[in-house]
């Protein structure tokens, strides 16, 4: 099964994508995706329901957040009152020791984002303050990184005995796909999406190459 | 004109997020001529007689109209310094609400709407939104522009 676990919507506030418009562009491209996460800019959207949409498009659509912390920006599965009631989300400096600790007392999931971005990503703190205790997933393949980035974060990843996954970190809809994750496990709710990124089975994917390709109205 | 104050840092943002967030700075009215409106509408490439025909039955401001119709004031007076410069310009938003016909007088109210911040790959970066709010002369709220404003800390 693969997800893009990292998308945004017109909910954050440099989205440009309507949910649906996503689904219509994975149905008429006939990308390889199951499903997509929405993880919004500094914020959880509770009020949101996409269950009529799943049924309409055949697709996985599940609501997280993307936070930002002192080490870069976190993604956060399997938010909850609890967690949204712990920290402020919209807060740009939130300490990155407390936000893993508060999703790890929540039962979330929380993993830095394009931790290979120059300057700004998580490697490139831990060059300047050091190492955080509690990381132990990062996502590795972003869709919005430059050549090299995703390659540091790669390589990092591995010296640090990080999991990695993927996503495409889309803005506008046609960017959705670019990177995504494959799962060993069939996910239907964020509680499998959980279960699914607790236990380990699955893999980055660059989708970037099949999603440019149909893009340009080219079909495999 | 020089701005010598020093400028505000991350910590300063909550207090002037308190103290700046909804506080209206200025008022300005904007008579609708239809000769302005079909231009802006021509401009946009609209090819819709409601926009571009003034004998139109239905003739309106095309919908983002009022995205041009500001004040002189970009902030208040007295608001603090954000980063260096002037920073660049995040782009507007605009709501339509309701037709705007031509001999529509406009009173527009500038408000700041919200100042927030979030980083990025250049740093942390402030926004300022500045929201004009539209009534035409019988009182109705006819669109609101929402203008964001990015400075770099």
């Amino acid at each position: 099964m693969i997800l893009d676990l990292h998308t945004h919507s017109v909910k954050s506030d440099d989205g440009r994508a309507k949910v649906e418009n996503y689904c219509k562009w994975i149905q008429k491209k006939q990308l390889p995706l199951d499903g997509f996460v929405l993880t919004e800019h500094r914020q959880f959207d509770a009020d949101s329901d996409y269950r009529e949409l799943e049924d309409r498009y055949g697709l996985v659509i599940l609501k997280a957040s993307e936070v930002e912390t002192e080490y870069g920006h976190v993604l956060i599965y399997g938010v909850n009152d609890d967690l949204v009631n712990s920290f402020d989300f919209a807060d740009v400096t939130n300490p990155l020791p407390m936000v893993l600790e508060a999703a790890d007392r929540c039962g979330a999931f929380a993993a830095p984002c394009h931790p290979g971005r120059k300057n700004v990503g998580l490697f490139a703190h831990y060059l300047t303050k050091g190492a955080v205790d509690g990381v132990h997933t990062v996502e590795v393949l972003n869709g919005g990184s430059i050549p090299g980035e995703d390659e540091l974060s790669v390589t990092r990843a591995a010296e640090f005995g990080y999991r990695g996954f993927g996503g495409s970190d889309s803005h506008i809809v046609s960017r959705i796909g670019y990177c995504a994750t494959e799962f060993d496990d069939d996910i239907e709710d964020v509680d499998g999406l959980l279960n699914a990124l607790r236990g380990g089975s699955f893999r980055p994917i660059s989708l970037r190459g099949l999603a440019d390709d149909r893009e340009n109205g080219d079909q495999p | 004109m020089n701005d010598d104050r020093p400028a505000a840092t991350q910590a300063d943002l909550p207090a002037i997020r308190e103290r700046w967030v909804g506080v209206e700075f200025d008022v300005a009215t904007f008579e609708m001529e239809p000769g302005r409106m079909v231009a802006w509408a021509t401009a946009c490439g609209d090819t819709d007689p409601r926009f571009i025909d003034p004998t139109h039955p239905d003739f309106q401001a095309y919908p983002n109209f009022t995205s041009h119709c500001t004040t002189h004031r970009v902030l208040p007076d007295e608001f603090p310094k954000i980063g260096p410069g002037f920073g660049i310009d995040g782009g507007k938003t605009v709501d339509c609400l309701g037709p705007i016909r031509a001999g529509d007088v406009l009173t527009g109210a500038a408000t700041i709407a919200d100042i927030y911040d979030k980083t990025g790959r250049s740093g942390t970066m402030v926004f300022i939104v500045q929201r004009m709010t539209y009534h035409n002369q019988r009182g109705e709220h006819v669109s609101t522009v929402d203008w964001k404003m990015i400075r770099q800390l």
